[in-house]
């Protein structure tokens, strides 16, 4: 090859690199919103671990069982040695006082602990979206009332109050449980809820949304909400996390779910009394909650740096 | 329904402030015929704003204060409709576009949803026509590639281009009365030329009514029919626009019309201003509000003067007692600008004076 030759390939390049580098540009779709929130959150490490985590505690709770079939509460009382074993081949995490199987229970104690975190969160949500976008948008009287009502339950001793209602009303079904923690939860998501709709109603796009006759619905939930969507997302994620552990709180205490179903809390309570003979009865369902609720925080900060519209277009 | 599409009559607005009452817009009246094209100009301030959001009743009361007047349109009084039948007008009858694009938006929905959602409210369309609707319209205001663009959301798009889809919002329902609020203030100079021969196009094709805010004569010079001029919540003088621009006769406009820069006069001479600030709309000054700047100001201007045609020339208002062509008030205007000149220039040399000694001990 002749230095001619070399330096023609070498212009050509230097012609054709600009254009081919534009071109992906220019010819690619442009991302979507979901797109660019969706790459930011890949991007946060730890969020990512977090969302793995979760998947796979998930599968254990929910699909685990399907695979490892020993019955949770069939007891194994009657020979010594099945009650309070060290980890075997047939019981990879050992047994209870019982002699029921620890990763059995595990498994089915986190469908409850993780099922009472979801839809408490959810029906707290809810409730908060509702007391928080009236008193946020309508102001005023309404906005002092409802607020003021969500103040009251707020300066209740939350533990204290957890107690007494459970005391009084849980009869120690998840749903029951799930309600409970729900009423007590909702303050959270009512103010936050409401923040955003103060500071957007005063938005343009809302005034602009009024002139061509939408109604205090529509402007409510069709233009703001959509718009205070991030802030209220990660805050669920949040308290998915924080409602576990007071589920576990309670059923730690014995106000929560009844045996014979068993959550991570009411195993951790049944487990303390053997901890010196077995620890496993106390670790397995402590460190269950703990990576639990630690992903549901690392996914909830991820989420809260992804969907921040301050954030530019990475 | 008479002459005219909408008719404002002696409107008051005021905004209720610790202080005390904010008179806005202080006895305002004019009106526009169907498919016209009206300019409302006047420095920051003035209340054009706040008539246009009184029209469209869009101000929050309190602390907005509705104190008088009435706004008729279609044979109603909008200050007296039920909120249910004003929804209707907004967007249906009477468009809105807003000054600054990049906010005005939803940034969460796409365009043609925008666009579609004034069709599903007041013409109850279903989704598919409404977004077969908004591609056309979006073709309309001129962008390209419509149909792809539909399900963009707005921070793809530039801001002349969001300016399009506003004015494809507030025309969606073929409105009687777009009212547009300083359209291009925020839009980059060579963009502003585009969207005012936009909407002056599509409103000419669709017949509909003007009325546009702006604090740019050239604006108004460019596209309307007839002018108001506003000032300190009062509308001082108004005309079609060629007579305005012509023959202005409130003190005030000859103002607004010789400070413009010209590029026919001499390079590096002074650019000419109104001397002195628009009065505090918290204590209005009592009669003509600009009489403190007014170099024609009499005793007389202690009372407002009413707003009245000139003799033979009935589309011509003015609210002045003196009448600007009279070569004895010009030369009077013409001594007191100059009495004034000298003063200040006396106060300031004095001020420089006693500066002096201070700055030479160091």
């Amino acid at each position: 090859m002749d230095i001619s030759e070399q330096l023609g390939s070498a212009t050509t390049q230097d012609e054709v690199e600009p254009f081919l580098e534009l071109a992906p540009e220019l010819v690619q779709k442009r991302r979507s919103q979901g797109r660019i929130i969706w790459d930011r959150f890949i991007r946060n490490r730890a969020a990512v671990v977090g969302a793995a985590a979760l998947l796979v505690l998930v599968l254990f709770c929910f699909v685990g069982p399907y695979i490892w079939t020993l019955n949770p509460d069939s007891l194994n009382a009657l020979s010594a040695t099945s009650t309070l074993a060290n980890p075997t081949l047939a019981h990879p995490l050992g047994t209870d006082d019982v002699g029921r199987d620890t990763l059995a229970r595990a498994m089915y104690g986190g469908r409850v602990s993780l099922l009472v975190g979801f839809i408490s969160m959810l029906m707290a949500i809810v409730f908060g979206i509702g007391i928080g976008s009236f008193a946020g948008y309508y102001g005023g009287a309404v906005d002092n009332i409802l607020m003021r009502f969500t103040d009251i339950v707020l300066a209740v001793p939350l533990y204290l109050l957890l107690f007494v209602l459970s005391a009084a009303f849980v009869d120690g079904t998840p749903k029951s449980v799930i309600f409970l923690i729900a009423i007590l939860t909702w303050t959270y998501a009512a103010r936050l809820v409401r923040g955003e709709f103060l500071a957007l109603k005063e938005r343009e796009f809302v005034m602009a949304s009024r002139t061509i006759g939408a109604g205090n619905f529509r402007l409510m939930f069709r233009h703001i909400l959509p718009n205070a969507a991030g802030p209220i997302i990660v805050n669920a994620t949040l308290l998915i996390g924080t409602n576990i552990i007071l589920e576990s709180v309670l059923s730690y205490f014995g106000f929560g779910i009844q045996p014979p179903t068993s959550s991570w809390g009411s195993m951790i309570a049944t487990g303390e009394s053997f901890f010196d003979v077995d620890p496993f009865l106390v670790f397995v369902p402590g460190l269950l909650i703990f990576f639990t609720v630690l992903s549901f925080n690392l996914v909830g900060d991820g989420l809260r740096d992804a969907l921040d519209p301050q954030m530019t277009e990475r | 329904m008479g002459e005219y599409l909408l008719e404002v009559q002696d409107l008051k607005t005021y905004f209720k402030v610790k202080a005390g009452k904010v008179r806005a817009v202080d006895g305002v009246s004019f009106a526009i015929k169907p498919g016209e094209k009206l300019g409302v100009v006047g420095e920051s301030g003035c209340g054009k704003s706040v008539t246009a959001l009184s029209i469209m009743r869009l101000l929050p009361q309190p602390p907005a204060e509705m104190a008088g007047g009435s706004v008729l349109f279609d044979d109603q009084d909008l200050l007296d409709v039920p909120e249910s039948t004003m929804r209707k007008i907004r967007g249906g009858k009477i468009g809105m576009i807003f000054q600054d694009p990049m906010t005005c938006l939803n940034p969460t929905m796409t365009v043609g949803k925008q666009i579609g959602e004034a069709l599903r409210i007041h013409l109850k369309v279903s989704k598919d026509e409404a977004q077969k609707r908004a591609i056309s319209l979006l073709e309309q205001v001129g962008i390209p590639a419509a149909a792809e663009r539909i399900n963009s959301y707005p921070h793809q798009f530039s801001g002349g281009m969001r300016q399009r889809v506003m004015i494809a919002i507030a025309l969606a329902c073929n409105p009687k009365l777009l009212i547009a609020d300083e359209p291009t203030t925020a839009l980059d100079v060579t963009v502003q030329a585009q969207i005012l021969e936009l909407i002056n196009g599509v409103c000419s094709d669709f017949g509909t009514a003007v009325m546009i805010i702006t604090h740019d004569l050239g604006v108004v010079a460019g596209m309307t029919d007839r002018v108001v001029v506003m000032y300190a919540g009062k509308v001082m003088e108004t005309a079609p626009t060629d007579e305005l621009f012509a023959n202005p006769r409130h003190p005030y406009t000859l103002g607004l019309l010789s400070s413009v820069p010209r590029l026919d006069e001499v390079r590096h001479s002074q650019l000419r201003t109104i001397e002195g600030a628009p009065p505090d709309l918290l204590k209005p000054p009592p009669g003509c509000p600009f009489m403190p700047r007014c170099a024609f100001a009499r005793a007389i201007c202690r009372t407002m003067p009413p707003l009245e045609a000139l003799p033979g020339n009935s589309a011509h208002f003015k609210a002045c007692w003196v009448d600007v062509t009279d070569p004895q008030e010009q030369a009077y205007a013409e001594k007191r600008r100059q009495t004034r000149i000298e003063k200040v220039l006396a106060a300031t040399n004095a001020q420089l004076a006693s500066t002096q000694p201070v700055s030479e001990e160091k």
